[in-house]
């Protein structure tokens, strides 16, 4: 299809603090049956730091993509940051901060999102939209900080969540294209999980879902209709068949979530989905790229192969995104789960301030 | 076990999923907090698999699904009309 475009690295940023989920102090309020439920979702440990804000994670992250793609930071000609759920500060501008600390000067900076998980699907669109629209702009960088939007970790009865940053540097030729994109929302569930918080203090806040019945059935079983549909949709209009698509990724829910997905569309879930799902919990927009990274920088998704990404958020929206590798992706990914480690002190932008050159892998500890 | 007491299939599924509680057949799965949407799936799939028919879309609904008694009166329904 016209305006296809391509990633030419991408890059993750995950704290080296981690906690076991079974020690949360969330689940010490929980009942028995509750407690074995979150047992159940298959997440054993997340990675958190109380010292990395999403800004943090999102600046690692994207200092990374950049230096994979040999590009400084005032190189690139538009960044697009996939907003946070739970803003630092109101009124200020998150983006034009990460702006600044990259020393992006050039970029044309901006947020997108309101789709829960599903965000990083706009995100791209946006920057298939900037290239196609824009001849004299050649990269995009799009990154997002995912941290939760509350101080417990366990979102009953969803997933755990944890902390991460991923970036990816988005050109018209790089070594994965982007064949196609689709995406759908049903507004009627806007506000079926949601965080009060304008009255109370922040060690309070706390997700409520507005009907746990139907969305554990209504929404359930529209996601089962409109993910099938959407499926065939993908493959129909870029003529393939099922056994073309090498690899299926989808978020970190939960074992629940990844089997039923192989359940309703007759696939199997990409393996880097159970390792992220095990190791890292549910970082909310950015599972999708960390399994889609780690299939590839561990030489499970190879050139001349193709992936659906697949996403689905309770807001409630879905996505399929369709891509294939068309290069050497020897360089394409850097980060902690997959791919090359990036060397300390290796070069990038040189306005990256120094907390962020201070990527040294260190030992895993318990926070 | 078989499939003529459907009711025994599905609390012996039930309890396979989560070993730990006790559910009585008419109770509601969806009160106690058990259910997420994704085993929400797992269970209308599990239903189509197991006793052989597509759940039509005017039993597509919670009440179809929310205990024991009500799933084996859906499968008692759909087989009364095969």
């Amino acid at each position: 299809m016209s305006g296809t475009f391509a990633l030419r690295t991408v890059a993750s940023f995950l704290p080296e603090r981690s906690v076991a989920v079974a020690e949360l102090p969330e689940l010490a309020y929980l009942g028995p049956a509750e407690r074995q439920l979150c047992a159940d979702l298959g997440i054993e440990r997340i990675r958190t730091d109380p010292e990395l804000d999403a800004l943090h994670l999102a600046a690692g992250a994207a200092s990374r993509a950049l230096v994979a793609a040999g590009l400084g930071a005032d190189q690139i000609g538009a960044l697009v940051a996939v907003e946070s759920r739970a803003p630092t500060t109101l009124m200020s501008s998150a983006e034009t901060r990460l702006q600044a600390h990259l020393g992006a000067d050039r970029a044309l900076t901006f947020s997108v999102g309101g789709l829960g998980c599903v965000s990083m699907t706009p995100a791209l669109l946006v920057a298939r939209g900037l290239l196609a629209a824009d001849p004299d702009l050649s990269d995009v960088l799009v990154v997002h900080g995912s941290t939760p939007a509350t101080p417990r970790r366990y979102r009953h009865p969803v997933t755990v969540s944890g902390d991460g940053g991923m970036a990816a540097v988005v050109s018209r030729e790089g070594p994965l294209r982007v064949l196609d994109v689709l995406q759908e929302t049903n507004g009627h569930y806007w506000d079926l999980f949601r965080v009060d918080y304008r009255d109370r203090p922040s060690a309070r806040w706390s997700e409520q879902c507005r009907d746990l019945q139907e969305y554990s059935f209504t929404l359930a079983l529209e996601s089962r209709d409109r993910l099938g549909a959407m499926y065939r949709r993908l493959l129909d209009r870029n003529g393939l068949a099922p056994g073309d698509v090498a690899r299926n990724v989808c978020h970190n829910l939960s074992l629940g979530g990844f089997r039923f997905l192989e359940e309703t569309l007759g696939v199997t879930i990409a393996a880097a989905c159970h390792d992220n799902l095990r190791d890292l919990g549910h970082l909310g927009a950015n599972d999708v790229l960390l399994n889609l990274a780690t299939e590839i920088g561990t030489g499970r998704l190879r050139e001349g192969e193709r992936a659906v990404l697949i996403s689905a958020s309770p807001v409630a929206a879905w996505s399929m995104v369709l891509v294939e590798v068309v290069g050497d992706p020897g360089d394409f990914t850097v980060g902690d789960r997959f791919g090359q480690q990036p060397e300390p002190g290796s070069a990038g932008p040189s306005r990256r301030p120094t907390a962020f050159l201070d990527i040294t892998p260190a030992p895993e500890t318990d926070v | 076990m078989s499939h003529n007491d459907p009711s025994a299939v599905v609390a012996a599924f039930l309890q396979q999923r989560f070993p730990h509680v006790e559910i009585a057949h008419d109770e509601d799965i969806f009160a106690l907090g058990l259910v997420n949407s994704l085993f929400a799936l797992e269970l209308v799939m599990f239903v189509e698999k197991t006793f052989g028919f597509t759940v039509p879309s005017d039993e597509m609904r919670i009440d179809s699904f929310r205990s024991i008694d009500a799933i084996s009166a859906l499968v008692d329904r759909q087989s009364a009309t095969v």
